[in-house]
């Protein structure tokens, strides 16, 4: 295919995603929010790049991830880092806060879906700012929403449960993390583009902390797995 | 588009995107699986059992619609085990393969499966049959199928080797099928293994820890 400069209306629209990125959760607890991810980005049903590190720090006290296609992600990472350095020209010491950066990408995601291009994305911001916590979801229409918690993908179908009946918003770091680890468990089991390895990090008082990536420990050998129907119709 | 087009567009059947193989080492036949059983991206059965009884000495490996191979499956057990019970003595492999291959010729516009029988027999040994999705029948040392075996099909061909030892053998299949849990997002979960030799039938569970490659 030729480019020819006087064909240069033509655009590309993602209107399907073709390398993706899998859920993301996030808790709020006393004190900062915490963010979870794995490190799998699948191409289609294959499970193509394995250690890929998704958790973007944006600013010194602002995080975010999203799943969905992953090259419209490192697309708004760009987006997202250029609005510090954008309000440096007013010269007054003032930083964007995270709910800065949230309503940034709402808008933007909404000014793609109205073209019919959109960020095949859900995408979570992260940020501690003036002692409060902040949270928020941007959809792939540009739904705005602020929450204690949000999960995207196929957490938002197994993952609440868990999260009402283990979590609440005034637990520690440890409790919110072992949370999350919880879901990715349940995800990595019942989520054909899910990884065991995940990474978290977390926002508070301090900064923003990007941790290693971990492996989560799921469970197999149940004796009710080792045996099924199939092997007792052996007569041997 | 009529809504029953977009109805049916919207339906997707439980399928077993999955890796299955199986190969004849010396001395007998051994056959691996994964244990997922996808419902388009959610995991219906994260501890499946593919490897299916046909007879005392005859499985099969399904891959395709989980629905259209279970009731052939179930078709095929009851024939093979009415017509052993006729013979009198073990019936052959090839006997359950054509069995397959009779539901899968006929109704090959609207089913879809494709399936790997596998057993040991007095009279020819252990063989393997391999029945992709028009129905043909065709026989082989090894055989790989399922949506993971497109991943592991480098590495099968590079690491088969005639007349395996059992040891061999049991290396071989299950790294294969790691790999190919490794990179299809369709396939996960445990190994189960499915040694078949003259003797004795002997299944392996292979935990998901114990997976040689992760």
């Amino acid at each position: 295919m030729i480019f020819n400069s006087e064909f240069s209306g033509q655009q590309q629209h993602t209107t399907q995603p073709i390398v993706t990125g899998g859920s993301v959760i996030a808790l709020a607890y006393k004190g900062g929010v915490v963010v979870g991810a794995d490190t799998l980005c699948s191409y289609g049903s294959m499970a193509d790049f394995k250690n890929v590190e998704k958790i973007a720090q944006v600013s010194k006290n602002t995080i975010y991830v999203s799943s969905g296609e992953f090259s419209d992600f490192q697309q708004v990472v760009r987006e997202l880092a250029k609005i510090d350095r954008s309000a440096l020209q007013y010269d007054d010491g003032v930083h964007p806060s995270p709910r800065d950066y949230g309503n940034y990408l709402a808008r933007l995601s909404y000014k793609r879906r109205c073209k019919i291009n959109p960020l095949y994305l859900q995408n979570v911001i992260a940020g501690f700012h003036n002692g409060e916590r902040y949270l928020g979801l941007v959809d792939i229409y540009g739904t705005y929403l602020e929450s204690n918690f949000v999960t995207t993908g196929f957490a938002s179908y197994f993952c609440k449960a868990i999260i009402s009946n283990y979590w609440n918003e005034n637990c520690t770091l440890d409790q919110a993390k072992q949370v999350i680890r919880e879901c990715f468990k349940v995800l990595f089991c019942r989520d054909c583009r899910a990884h065991d390895v995940i990474q978290l990090a977390y926002v508070d008082e301090q900064g923003t902390h990007i941790e290693q990536p971990e492996r989560v420990e799921t469970k197999w050998d149940f004796s009710g797995f080792k045996n099924r129907a199939n092997e007792k119709l052996h007569t041997q | 588009m009529n809504f029953t087009d977009i109805l049916a567009s919207k339906f997707e059947p439980e399928t077993t995107g999955t890796t299955i193989m199986a190969v004849i080492y010396d001395g007998g036949l051994l056959i691996g699986a994964d244990s997922r059983t996808s419902s388009g991206q959610f995991v219906a059965d994260r501890c499946a059992d593919k490897i299916d009884y046909i007879h005392d000495r005859i499985f099969c490996l399904r891959s395709g619609a989980a629905a259209d191979t279970q009731i052939i499956t179930k078709h095929v057990r009851y024939y093979v085990d009415a017509h052993a019970q006729e013979l009198g003595r073990l019936p052959a492999v090839a006997t359950a393969a054509n069995l397959f291959r009779n539901f899968l010729y006929e109704y090959k516009d609207s089913m879809s499966a494709s399936i790997i029988v596998a057993g040991w027999d007095p009279y020819k040994g252990p063989q393997i049959f391999t029945l992709p999705l028009g129905g043909s029948v065709i026989e082989q040392k090894w055989s790989i199928g399922g949506s993971g075996s497109t991943f592991i099909w480098g590495f099968c061909d590079s690491n088969y080797k005639e007349n395996m030892t059992h040891q061999e053998a049991r290396a071989f299949v299950s790294h294969a099928v790691a790999h190919a849990m490794f990179r299809d997002g369709s396939s996960g979960g445990i190994i189960r293994l499915l040694n078949v030799t003259k003797d004795k039938i002997e299944r392996e569970f292979i935990d998901y820890k114990d997976v040689p490659f992760k």
